[in-house]
């Protein structure tokens, strides 16, 4: 079975090498790519010397322009399961078998890896504003879902091959982990979530900084893009 | 209208419909767009060649004084235009992650097919 790692890169000079490092050194075989988002830093340098798989993006696409290019990259190497993972040391190489497991034994699609099911899966549980927004948008994608999805902004997943190829072909590129979630709940697919463990960043800054309008704005809009994504999907009718 | 107003304005629109024809001359408009700014030209102009036909117009549409019309038209068009450009953006963005994405995998494999021949061609 192949398996891949997708890991986004953007301006991750100082977290790259160390990702990279520790799952060439993990004991099982998984293959990686490195998706480099048009990093303005040295990133580009150190994935060319360090002779680091990867692709370097012509242009900055943002995280979710990104992951596809991964999927992508996936679905014309036949790998069976893709597993997104973060470059900047927030995602633990160890719960890879746990997250791995469900799409082998129980026929899920996708499985989300989640700081909040089992708090003390993980030390690291993130700041308070940052439950908050989870818990909202868990909310709306329970109202029109009917799933319960803990962590909806996670970035640590897994799916299997169907999904790589409609990952491929179509992926909400602006709020793509909420989105995604919901466009696949609501075409029918298998969604689960395993508690796994996550550190704190190691540098970098994260993607929602804190300043007070950013994280209203990425509310309202995920918001929105759950109730359009769950009317038009559900429209042009769900998995084959 | 006074017929002072009226000449001023025939200027304005002459000069508009230079711009028009420049930005064409230039290659800088697909002519698809060219339709939507030659049609409003010439409303324009006969708008203002007629006389009182906007004053007709306006009383029988019941708006209060002809310039009320004018604005509320206006705004709609210009409304429906930026309407219609931020669906052309969007799609423009889309087009562009795909070719972005595209471009770079291709990239990637031009890059491995080059290493591996250089490999072969120093055996």
């Amino acid at each position: 079975m192949k398996v891949l790692l997708i890991i986004p890169a953007y301006n991750e000079e100082e977290n790259i090498e160390k990702t990279v490092k520790k799952i060439e050194n993990y004991n099982k075989d998984v293959d990686y790519i490195v998706i480099n988002d048009g990093s303005k830093d040295n990133t580009y340098k150190i994935l060319d010397e360090k002779n680091i798989k990867h692709i370097d993006l012509v242009h900055n696409l943002g995280i979710g322009g990104a992951v596809q290019t991964g999927y992508k990259y996936a679905y014309e190497n036949n790998y069976d399961i893709a597993i997104q993972f973060d470059g900047d040391g927030q995602h633990d190489i160890n719960c890879i078998d746990k997250i791995i497991d469900p799409l082998v034994n129980e026929k899920v699609d996708m499985c989300i890896g989640t700081r909040y099911l089992d708090k003390s899966s993980s030390k690291f549980q993130s700041t308070f504003i940052r439950r908050l927004g989870s818990n909202i948008i868990s909310i709306f994608i329970k109202l029109f879902t009917r799933t319960k999805i803990t962590d909806p902004t996670s970035g640590f997943r897994a799916v299997n091959r169907n999904v790589i190829e409609e990952f491929a072909k179509n992926y909400p590129t602006e709020y793509p982990e909420p989105e995604s979630t919901v466009s696949l709940l609501v075409k029918k697919y298998k969604v689960k979530e395993v508690p796994v463990n996550m550190n704190e960043r190691e540098g970098g800054d994260s993607s929602l900084t804190l300043n007070f309008w950013k994280p209203v704005d990425y509310m309202i809009k995920v918001i929105l893009a759950i109730i359009v994504d769950s009317i038009s999907f559900r429209r042009k009718g769900g998995k084959k | 209208m006074q017929i002072k107003l009226k000449i001023v304005l025939i200027i304005i629109v002459l000069i508009y419909i230079l711009f028009i024809l420049k930005a064409v001359k230039r290659k800088n408009m697909r002519i698809g767009y060219l339709a939507f700014w030659s049609i409003t030209g010439g409303i324009l102009i006969i708008a203002l060649l007629i006389p009182n036909l906007v004053e007709n117009i306006s009383n029988l549409l019941g708006f209060g004084i002809p310039i009320n019309m004018i604005f509320s038209i206006a705004i709609f068009i210009i409304l429906y235009l930026i309407f219609n450009l931020t669906i052309l953006i969007s799609k423009e963005q889309n087009k562009n992650i795909l070719l972005v994405q595209e471009i770079s995998i291709l990239k990637k494999r031009i890059n491995e097919l080059e290493k591996k021949e250089e490999k072969s061609d120093g055996k």
